[in-house]
């Protein structure tokens, strides 16, 4: 789910959740949770639907233990078993007996979702989970929310500015504005349709590259990630994480723009492409550029758009450094 | 000490905490459900909770002699339940109790207003009903409150004076506790039994706060900052 501050994201995620007062209709997989009409209107805690917020919201006068085991039995071997399944997935087995004043915020993050999944929800809402931690952090922990979604098989609906995630993530994009959808479908076509940055000024993209990764037999460090519409893309090879299927994401900063041809410059992926269309801003703009067969996105200030003279239609050559590519899964 | 200050030492505190015991769960209720609520009937109640802090004890003991006097208000439930209330102890912990109440319920409403509502609603999410989350989440994190609240009510009931003396009078060894023993033998000039009084008094003030700080240092650890 996207869409700028104040389209209604958590009130939407709230009202779902049952933490909301809110009238209509709400259905989660046949059941209905509300049904104003009806005069249905299960409570929160009947609803069985995880919430994990932007902020974590563990209990602060519990350990981690006792936070992730909040929801669960006192005891019986169901309890311990979902147990022991959360604490694996997310990897918080050393950080059990700490309370949360001492945890960094990725961590929080992790016992927060642990605690979460521990009540086996059959709906999880993330909102914003990842929205306060850093690059680096967010890209550890991207990983673990595919976990969950593809070996717990729990749903998730995810609130995010960056759009990055949500084609990493989601099957479908929901774009929210003033309480009312914009769009929804498939993320690529809601994106292309939409043009979220102008919709939400503070959505963040980075460029998200899908495909095959082989190694590159003659050199050492450096793989070929094999797309299936478009060029092949030199990337980065870390021995520790195994080839085949690969998501690569590449920042707009990273994305280098000439009018010239290129020629020896040390970035190994240089194509040719055309502007696609440019979002301006006050002091920036992001420029789409399709080259390659691929969609890019590159983030110029406005003086380069303006000296460049860069409109659509316009022919360019971009720039990427191996090691500008960092690997999502 | 002699025998009698030992007997008005008991008495006291036996009044003091049957109503600071009596008033705490509903000191907890209501300090919870203003802290909850909002709009005019919240103003309402609260006004008249705090007006046993402003208005002159002997003022709050005579209102309360009319309710509880025979043929009064509640004289009249007390006397069909049999129950001798006038000039007996339980008629100092009734005083103390109107009297200690609103000191009780600030310090809670306000340590259950700082518990963010979102965190009840998590702990909802997680599949607990109200009250389990009241229990589990609202009263661990708003302990301190209750515990300052609790020590303020306590120490109240041990000096109640004004209210006590109009409900329950002054009789000694029956409802002359310590406040009121230091005014009686200070008006009959035994200045020298009323100074160990107000020694008994001094130990006993000393000894609360010493259990409380204590209470909240050994609480206090483990949902602090890093160790």
């Amino acid at each position: 789910m996207m869409g700028p501050s104040g389209a209604g994201k958590t009130s939407l995620l709230e009202a779902l959740a049952g933490l909301r007062r809110a009238s209509g209709r709400i259905e989660v997989s046949g059941e209905r949770l509300l049904d104003s009409a009806a005069g249905i209107d299960l409570p929160a805690e009947k609803r069985r639907i995880g919430y994990v917020p932007q902020d974590s919201l563990l209990f602060p006068h519990l350990t981690a233990e006792e936070n992730v085991r909040f929801g669960l039995a006192k005891r019986g071997p169901a309890a311990a078993r979902l147990f022991d399944e959360a604490v694996g997935i997310l990897e918080i087995r050393d950080l059990l007996a700490r309370y949360p004043a001492t945890l960094s915020g990725g961590e929080r993050q992790r016992v927060a979702l642990a605690r979460a999944l521990a009540t086996r929800p059959r709906l999880l809402l993330l909102d914003e989970p990842l929205a306060a931690l850093d690059v680096a952090l967010r890209e550890r922990i991207l990983p673990y929310l595919l976990r969950v979604r593809d070996e717990m098989r729990i749903p998730f609906l995810y609130v995010t500015h960056n759009a990055g995630e949500a084609l990493l993530l989601a099957r479908a994009v929901l774009l929210l504005r003033d309480g009312r959808v914009l769009g929804s479908g498939p993320p690529s076509d809601v994106l292309a349709a939409h043009r979220v940055e102008a919709v939400d000024p503070g959505a963040s993209f980075d460029n998200i590259f899908d495909g095959l990764l082989e190694k590159k037999s003659d050199e050492d460090g450096v793989g070929r990630l094999v797309t299936p519409r478009g060029a092949d893309l030199l990337v980065p090879l870390d021995p520790s994480f195994p080839l085949g299927r690969a998501v690569f994401s590449v920042a707009p900063e990273d994305v280098l723009l000439s009018v010239r041809p290129l020629d020896g410059v040390s970035a190994r992926n240089v194509f040719e492409g055309v502007v696609a269309g440019i979002d301006r801003f006050p002091s920036d703009a992001i420029v789409h550029v399709t080259a390659a067969g691929l969609p890019w996105r590159a983030h110029l200030t406005a003086g380069s758009v303006r000296e460049l003279a860069l409109a659509a239609g316009r022919r360019v050559w971009i720039a990427v450094k191996t090691q500008a590519f960092r690997r999502l899964r | 000490m002699t025998g009698e200050d030992f007997s008005i030492l008991l008495l006291t505190l036996r009044v003091a905490a049957v109503s600071t015991v009596v008033i705490l769960p509903l000191g907890i209720a209501a300090g919870w459900a203003l802290s909850r609520g909002g709009g005019p009937v919240r103003h309402a109640v609260e006004t008249v909770l705090a007006l046993p802090l402003v208005l002159p004890p002997t003022a709050v003991g005579l209102l309360l002699l009319q309710l509880v006097r025979p043929g009064g208000f509640l004289g009249r439930l007390l006397d069909r339940a049999g129950v001798e209330l006038l000039f007996t102890w339980k008629a100092v912990a009734l005083a103390t109790a109107v009297m200690s109440f609103p000191l009780l319920v600030r310090p809670v409403r306000a340590a259950f207003a700082e518990v963010d509502p979102r965190l009840l609603g998590v702990a909802r999410s997680l599949g607990h009903g109200p009250f389990a989350v009241f229990r589990r989440v609202a009263l661990p994190l708003a302990w301190r409150g209750i515990l300052a609240g609790t020590m303020l009510a306590f120490s109240r009931a041990l000096g109640e004076f004004g209210a006590t003396i109009l409900v329950a009078g002054n009789i000694p060894g029956r409802t002359q506790t310590l406040a009121l023993a230091i005014f009686h033998r200070t008006q009959i000039g035994q200045d020298g039994a009323a100074l160990r009084l107000v020694g008994v008094v001094v130990a006993i003030a000393f000894l609360a706060i010493l259990v409380t700080e204590t209470l909240e240092r050994r609480r206090a650890r483990p949902s602090g900052a890093p160790a």
